[in-house]
């Protein structure tokens, strides 16, 4: 199997009034799950689009594995994507929908049953596509995805329709196909979600690179970042105590809103003061609070 | 790798996506949903009525018909549809009327179904080479229009011998201009799947399409017949009259006619002009296709 990586190079496509994506580089590499992200309309899915030879790039390239999806010998074996819940003929059946791909990519019959069953939809697996919820569907569009067993997994909104329940079987398969030194790209507007799936994250807003690290590197990288909540029955004393240095701001049932000092330091100040704490936690912004204050004026309706 | 890594294949290298392999995909995809038995069915129906309707045809004929009080060229072509050879490749080619707007149908439908159900993304992912996609359902929507002239043939062989010999004719299925009538059905069915690719491509709406084929067909006939009919008459030139063979439903029916009627072009004249509209509407259809945004 050739590396996953993804390298995305100086990606555009200009549509007659808008430019959709605009000059996009980032890379994608194996063994992480990497969230891409960005407020609706900022040119995700056109993105992977191009990616996967389906939109054409008004200019620059993508690759995977170093090359262009169109040059790849065998696509499905390399490159899995789930791209639209709702993209199967409504009038067949699950297994048949899966048994058509198969029969074009040259995979044999039993593999369909297989992926069936690694998405637990054997049991509907001879019912009409019609008939599925839209959890469901997300699993049948997964089951097609691994059908060539790739090293390289593409996913478009696939927590979109999903049950709780739903989402966390698909971040456990994905972290788990990811382990196996998989290469996985998901886009995705949900944040939360995303913090705990991803491990690198590429934020986009109005079709440019906004940002891109892991998500760690993204989230500490913020203004914001080390923030204390510390709670105690003697506010003034410890505000006192905390000197020029540190910025606070009172919060509701006695809590203080610590900046510019870490939480050691505040416990410190505390014991100097023989003030009693009641909590003392460090308030990482989390990945919501960085995506909005990043994109913050660019997810404008264009 | 983990449990979630099973055998995938034969060794890969010898997998992908080969024109064998499309063609057989299409086909599943056709298999697998309700069009094509709902056609089939469609098509037998007016099959049989069509038999009644050329039997109908060639018992007026075949019971001497009368000329008087007819203009010597409508006498003419009168006497010529007489021929026994022309009734029995106008019996033995019954229901290629409807027979062809079947064909066609499911040839839009091959194409149109997958936009409608957006299924052009998984079958593009699958193959990224748009032509060759393009090719299998050629070969899939044509390959249904030969079995639609199998079927229609395995009624018509019989029915047409059965209502011959009622007129103490014999099945004159030895006779070339039969057998030619016959064979040339069969490409008019096969290039009718063609037509209807083409004319998915260029109509993506499922119902858009299919309305505008049958509406062109059906009506279309007509209002071009007319049409040439009217403007022979106002303009007098006799060439105009020849228009008409160019509508492609007008070109297929030339080419099936057993023996020439007076003032018709040759049959061969309508398989080229047929075979020139499946060429035009394929190769417009894959190249559009080639450029297309599927979103």
């Amino acid at each position: 199997m050739s590396d996953g990586q993804i390298v995305v190079s100086h990606l555009t496509k200009h549509y007659p009034k808008v430019r959709a994506v605009d000059d996009l580089s980032f890379t994608v590499e194996p063994g992480r799950v990497t969230g891409f992200l960005g407020p609706n309309g900022a040119g995700k899915t056109t993105t992977l689009r191009m990616l996967l030879n389906l939109v054409k790039p008004t200019s620059g390239t993508a690759t995977i594995g170093g090359r262009r999806y169109a040059d790849l010998p065998q696509p499905l074996r390399q490159v899995g994507a789930v791209l639209e819940a709702s993209s199967a003929h409504r009038g067949r059946t699950g297994r048949n929908h899966l048994r058509v791909i198969a029969a074009a990519a040259g995979i044999p019959d039993r593999r369909v049953d297989e992926v069936l069953a690694l998405v637990g939809l054997t049991p509907a697996a001879r019912r009409k596509f019609k008939g599925y919820s839209m959890g469901m569907r997300q699993r049948l569009g997964i089951a097609g995805a691994m059908l060539g067993d790739p090293q390289v997994l593409i996913l478009d909104e696939p927590a979109n329709g999903l049950d709780p329940e739903g989402i966390r079987w698909m971040r456990d398969l994905l972290q788990k196909l990811a382990s196996e030194g998989r290469t996985i790209l998901v886009s995705s507007h949900l944040l939360s979600e995303m913090q705990l799936l991803a491990d690198d994250v590429v934020i986009i807003a109005a079709g440019k690179l906004v940002t891109q690290g892991t998500v760690d590197e993204v989230i500490g990288g913020m203004s914001e970042a080390g923030r204390v909540r510390v709670r105690t029955p003697d506010p003034e004393r410890l505000t006192a105590e905390l000197g020029e240095k540190a910025t606070v701001e009172p919060g509701r049932d006695g809590v203080l809103l610590v900046t510019g000092v870490d939480a050691p330091e505040v416990g410190a100040a505390a014991l100097r003061a023989g003030v009693e704490l009641h909590e003392l936690v460090t308030e990482r912004p989390d990945l919501e609070r960085v995506f909005l204050e990043l994109t913050a004026g660019k997810e404008a309706i264009r | 790798m983990t449990a979630v890594t099973t055998d995938a294949g034969p060794t890969p290298g010898t997998a992908g996506p080969t024109p064998i392999r499309l063609i057989r995909s299409e086909f599943r995809k056709l298999r697998t949903t309700n069009a094509w038995w709902l056609f089939l069915l469609g098509a037998l129906v007016m099959l049989g009525l069509a038999i009644l309707f050329n039997w109908l045809q060639a018992d007026f004929v075949f019971n001497g018909p009368d000329t008087e009080g007819l203009s010597e060229e409508d006498a003419a072509t009168v006497l010529a549809q007489a021929n026994p050879i022309f009734q029995a490749a106008n019996l033995y080619t019954s229901g290629q009327f409807f027979g062809l707007l079947f064909v066609m149908m499911v040839g839009i439908i091959i194409v149109t179904s997958e936009f409608h159900h957006q299924t052009a993304t998984a079958t593009f992912l699958t193959s990224p080479h748009r032509t060759a996609v393009i090719m299998a359902k050629l070969v899939v929507a044509a390959l249904f229009g030969v079995g639609l002239w199998l079927v229609s043939l395995l009624v018509n062989v019989p029915a047409t011998i059965g209502i011959l010999g009622v007129y103490d004719q014999p099945a004159m299925l030895d006779e070339w201009p039969v057998q030619r009538a016959i064979l040339l059905n069969l490409l008019a069915y096969a290039l009718w799947g063609v037509l209807g690719i083409g004319l998915g491509v260029l109509i993506r709406s499922q119902l858009g399409a299919t309305i505008t084929a049958a509406v062109l067909y059906l009506i279309g006939t007509t209002a071009v017949t007319l049409g040439v009919f009217l403007l022979q008459q106002w303009l007098g030139a006799e060439w105009i009259d020849e228009l008409q063979y160019i509508f492609p439903s007008v070109a297929s029916g030339l080419m099936v006619s057993g023996t020439s009627l007076p003032g018709q072009p040759p049959y061969w004249v309508g398989a080229l002009i047929l075979v020139g509209w499946a060429v035009v509407t394929g190769v417009v259809g894959t190249l559009i296709t080639r450029r297309r945004d599927i979103s």
